[in-house]
């Protein structure tokens, strides 16, 4: 027998049970189907029953079961309709799928870091030239304050041409100034550049002051290959020249520049020597690995070596024509490989060279 | 420089650590590479000596830096000291050795000095501080000049007295052919330009590089006879390369020694013969000095100082520093214009080669001020700034086109292997480096092309069978010298591989597409016209032409190339490199054209034409024949086979008519059309479809 009302309660439950599992129209419709079947239906089973009780009962149980009836039929199309509001529409896609991605390419790292260099300095208005990678001895040597013989020649092993050739033309775009000699094309090249302080010459013979020029470009040294040298990388010069150009200049430069590069770093300057400049300075930054406590990457120093600098030495004025007593000015180097090893944790230089596209895809577009 | 510490406390009483003293002089310019415990309380620290500065290489020259840092005092070595003890020689024209210098300029000093030894071991303390300092004890009398050199930086070198001939020395440039065994036991061919010692019959050393070996002190030896002298930086550095030969005494003698030193390095050595009971001096040095070196003063103007490093230093702390390091200032009072708010007259002393300059003073007072009491200011702009490399401009704009085309940057090396750099010059042409490292770096590139097919071999070989590369740098040949060029190599897929299917491999025409892209994103004018490259396939090589000008050329690379790099020769790489010095730089004259306002018409034509015809002179005819109102040309379609004769081809085109005054009428369009094809006909027969 099923009159009572724990039966009717139970009932109840297993729909709500049956519901709760429904995910399709077609469930929706099995369910419906196994309460309210006019054959078979759970509900009208005991609907069925009702001619089985005593009159009395009758009517209470006829009414518990028509309202349990009005219920599961308004659950079914509230369901109904939530599931058809649910359907994907005519002509939908699976949008979980990948799309198809044409092909981008990859800016390399040395570039990359050289675009940050050039935007960091054409920000605080300077020029941005190339020069020519081959050169002459008197550019890349003598009018650096490195005659024949002087001993600073040693520390940049250089690359001879077998036949001297014709280099680049650079700066055809500015206006010639009169009283300066254009130095623009390299006639005779006899050597690979060692660094790209040549156009610092280039530049002065060519212009007068005030000069603010960056110059990037690559450079060779006769270096075999190992974790940390190539006999070709790239550098980028700077300098700048006027009346009452400071060292405080420099090292507002410096700060300016680096912690545009590195972050919040501090940046020390140590006294060294380059030929072409004095006082000569290197330039550290404190690790952006450790903070400056030590640690590998600055080999428990705290600091990293970053460029080299200075204020132009004397002798390169009055190489050019530029009067020492009147401007004074400084100059840098700085490598793009070393700057670029330290800012993506690259460990081995001869990754820039190799172009693998899985360590050129680790960059973003531009 | 390896210093022990307790050796340098023989000259300044400094304070603290090694690692502290260290700290401290790696921002006054002498970084420091390394530092190595000796014993329980000493250390061994390794000072980095730049170039410029030859008075650092000893013991005393880092000590005066020592001390200037810390403001002490530094002790010199002086006659009745203690452990800085001097032996007090008499100076004499002629002694117990005859000494004549023929080669004044070469050699401006020479110091004799007559010793009677006996030759054994140096004591323990003398073999540890050597070897602290990397230098190996081979003697007594040896081990002393050895310790002069490291503690006052003066080179020494001892002879036995017995076996110069007739008992004299003779500074002299060698004799033609004469040959020296130098005490590494090397014989050595001496040049005319060589200075060297001699006796009176033959050469016994290379004047300030090596000893020879048959007037070597030996355990025999009795007399010898000490040598302390100043000769001429350049001559050394000369001999000493021509020799292949590098030594301790070279390095220094070649940056320059202090002309003043010979004598009391001699006095020094001296007093270590007696300390070490290893014998002792006769009493005299033969002390010729024909060209007497003065000190050097310089002008130090006040102003300078504040103008070159932007911060004003106290006169006090100028003149603290300066003399602690051993220049000597007095006012200058001469009233001059160029002298301004005044400033000093600085003595040189002359061991400071490297001070040459009133900048050079200034670097002095800044270094020991300290490079961290220099203010941060920026340099004022005082002009406008000049116009932007219009170079510079157009690479990063080939760079964006390149990568939205799905090409990565790579960068590869200046030189190459002469067998890779070949096929893309001709051989007269290429650049060959006169000292190169290596056979694979032998010539300048004459083509990108070789290095970056290069770098896609690489990236084949690791599994990527996809790769675009392009890389934009110069290239170097003798007849066109340094150019800039922009190069690109294709291999692959055209599209990445999709689950919706559809990608293939890339062919001749997506390649022309990118150097199509190209110019047509820099607005440039170009037309492709068949050539023939040695490293492109036969037939698919195309040159790009610009107004009459080559910009480069662009196909298949050829298989052997591809089987050159180590990859299959059956795997297609496409190439392109383009001349970038010649592409037109700046868009000068860029004027709009009006958008049109009347509407455009099309018609197409499908033509039977020889398949050995053009493309090109096809367009060429059509725009020849028809009036102005057309506008634009282009093929849609061109099919060979069922329906069309062998030998043809059909073509069809979609032509484009517009006025820009008027709407057309059907009857000028078709009239258009008519007379294109009538062109088409009497030019190449063509038959319409």
């Amino acid at each position: 027998m099923s009159d009572s009302p724990d039966n009717l309660e139970s009932l109840r439950k297993a729909f709500y049970d049956g519901l709760a599992a429904v995910q399709t129209e077609a469930a929706l419709k099995a369910l419906q189907d196994t309460f309210l079947s006019r054959k078979s239906g759970r509900l009208t089973e005991q609907m069925k029953t009702l001619g089985s009780l005593p009159p009395e009962a009758r009517r209470e149980f006829g009414s518990r079961v028509n309202t349990l009836k009005a219920e599961i039929e308004t659950a079914i199309e509230e369901r109904r309709r939530a599931l058809s509001e649910s359907r994907p529409p005519e002509g939908a896609v699976d949008v979980t799928l990948p799309g198809r991605v044409a092909p981008i390419g990859h800016v390399h790292p040395l570039m990359r870091v050289r675009q940050q260099v050039e935007d960091i300095f054409s920000r605080m208005g300077y020029e941005i030239l190339e020069g020519p990678e081959v050169e002459d001895d008197y550019h890349n040597f003598e009018a650096l304050n490195m005659p024949p013989d002087h001993p600073a020649r040693d520390m940049q092993d250089t690359l001879y041409l077998a036949a001297p050739i014709v280099g680049r033309t650079w700066g055809a775009h500015r206006a010639p100034v009169a009283g300066h000699v254009p130095e623009a094309q390299v006639r005779a090249a006899t050597l690979l550049r060692t660094h790209t302080s040549a156009m610092q010459i280039r530049y002065m013979k060519t212009f007068p002051p005030p000069v603010r020029i960056i110059v990037p470009g690559r450079v060779y040294r006769r270096d075999n290959l190992d974790l940390t040298h190539t006999p070709m990388f790239q550098q980028f010069e700077g300098l700048v020249v006027g009346e009452g150009i400071t060292m405080a200049d420099l090292k507002g430069t410096f700060e300016a520049m680096l912690t545009a590069l590195f972050g919040q770093v501090k940046v020390r300057l140590r006294p060294s020597f380059f030929p072409y400049t004095e006082p000569s300075a290197e330039v550290d930054i404190s690790c952006h690995s450790c903070g400056g406590s030590g640690c590998s990457v600055c080999k428990q120093t705290g600091w990293l070596e970053i460029l080299g600098s200075g204020m132009v030495h004397p002798a390169l004025f009055e190489a050019v024509g530029y009067d020492p007593e009147k401007v004074t000015g400084f100059a840098f180097g700085l490598g793009l490989e070393r700057i670029a090893m330290l800012k993506y944790g690259v460990d081995n230089i001869r990754l820039f060279y190799e172009n693998d596209v899985r360590f050129l895809e680790q960059f973003p577009a531009s | 420089m390896k210093i022990p510490l307790s050796w340098l406390r023989e000259f300044v009483d400094v304070p603290g650590t090694a690692e502290q003293i260290a700290a401290t002089m790696s921002v006054r310019g002498f970084a420091v590479e390394g530092i190595e415990p000796l014993g329980e309380d000493d250390a061994c620290i390794d000072f980095e000596v730049t170039g410029n500065r030859p008075d650092c290489l000893s013991v005393a020259g880092i000590a005066r830096e020592v001390a200037t840092a810390y403001g002490l005092q530094v002790r010199r070595p002086v006659v009745g000291g203690s452990s800085l003890a001097l032996t007090s020689l008499k100076s004499v024209e002629h002694g117990d050795i005859d000494i004549a210098i023929d080669n004044q300029d070469l050699c401006p000093r020479y110091a004799g000095a007559v010793a009677d030894v006996t030759v054994g071991p140096s004591p323990d303390w003398m073999q540890a501080r050597l070897q602290a300092a990397g230098v190996r004890p081979i003697s007594n009398i040896v081990d002393i000049t050895n310790y002069v050199l490291l503690e006052l930086g003066q080179p020494m070198h001892a002879f036995d007295l017995t076996r110069l001939g007739g008992g004299e020395i003779r500074v002299r440039t060698a004799r033609p052919g004469e040959t020296l065994r130098t005490l590494d036991g090397q014989m050595r061919s001496l040049k005319p330009e060589m200075l060297v010692i001699a006796d009176a019959e033959r050469a016994v050393a290379v004047a300030g590089v090596m000893g020879g070996a048959d007037s070597e002190v030996t355990a025999d030896t009795s007399t010898i006879v000490l040598e302390s002298a100043y000769f001429a930086p350049l001559s050394v550095r000369r001999t000493s390369k021509a020799l292949g030969l590098k030594t301790e005494a070279s390095v220094r003698f070649e940056r320059g020694t202090d002309p003043r030193l010979p004598v009391t390095a001699m006095e020094r050595a001296c007093a270590l013969l007696e300390l070490t009971r290893a014998g002792a001096a006769r009493g005299t040095v033969v002390d010729r000095y024909p060209l007497r070196r003065e000190p050097v003063v310089l002008r130090l103007r006040r102003e300078r100082v504040a103008g070159l490093l932007g911060v004003s230093v106290p006169d006090a702390d100028i003149r603290r520093i300066l003399e602690s390091l051993g220049f000597a200032l007095r006012d200058a009072d001469t009233p001059s214009t160029s002298l301004g708010a005044g400033g000093w007259d600085v003595t040189v002393p002359t061991r400071r080669v490297d001070v040459l300059r009133e900048v050079d003073l200034i670097e002095e007072v800044a270094r020991h001020y300290g490079f961290d009491r220099i203010p941060v200011t920026f340099p004022a702009l005082t002009t406008a700034p000049p116009p932007m490399d219009p170079r510079i401009t157009q690479a990063r704009t080939l760079r964006s086109i390149m990568t939205g085309a799905g090409f990565s940057e790579a960068m590869t090396f200046g030189f190459v292997a002469e067998s890779a750099a070949m096929p893309f010059a001709p051989s007269d042409d290429l650049v060959p480096i006169a000292n190169p490292l290596s056979e694979t770096f032998a010539v300048l590139r004459p083509s990108i092309l070789p290095g970056l097919v290069g770098a896609v071999a690489h990236n084949r070989r690791r599994e990527q069978r996809d790769v675009r590369l392009f890389e934009i740098g110069a290239r170097f040949s003798r007849s066109r010298g340094e150019r800039r060029a922009l190069a690109c190599a294709w291999t692959g897929s055209v599209g990445g591989h999709h689950w919706g299917g559809g990608t293939r491999d890339v062919d001749h025409f997506d390649m022309q597409g990118v150097v199509e892209r190209l110019y047509q994103a820099l607005r440039i004018g170009a037309q492709l016209e068949p050539c023939r490259e040695p490293w492109l396939v036969p037939g698919r090589a195309a040159a790009v032409v610009s107004d009459g000008t080559r910009l480069g050329s662009l196909g298949q690379l050829a298989p052997s190339l591809v089987e050159q790099h180590g990859v299959s020769a059956s795997d297609a790489i496409f190439v392109a490199e383009l001349d970038l010095d010649s592409l037109p730089l700046v868009d000068s004259d860029l004027q709009v054209e009006p958008l049109p306002r009347h509407p455009s018409v099309t018609r197409d034509i499908s033509i039977l034409v020889a398949d050995t015809l053009a493309a090109a002179t096809v367009r060429r005819t059509i725009r020849d024949h028809a009036p102005e109102i057309l506008v634009r040309v282009s093929e849609f379609d061109r099919y060979q086979g069922k329906g069309v004769p062998d030998g043809q081809i059909s073509l069809s085109l979609r032509l484009t008519f517009r006025a820009s005054d008027r709407t057309l009428t059907d009857g000028e369009v078709q009239a258009a059309v008519d007379a294109v094809l009538a062109g088409l006909k009497t030019q190449h027969s063509a038959v319409q479809r």
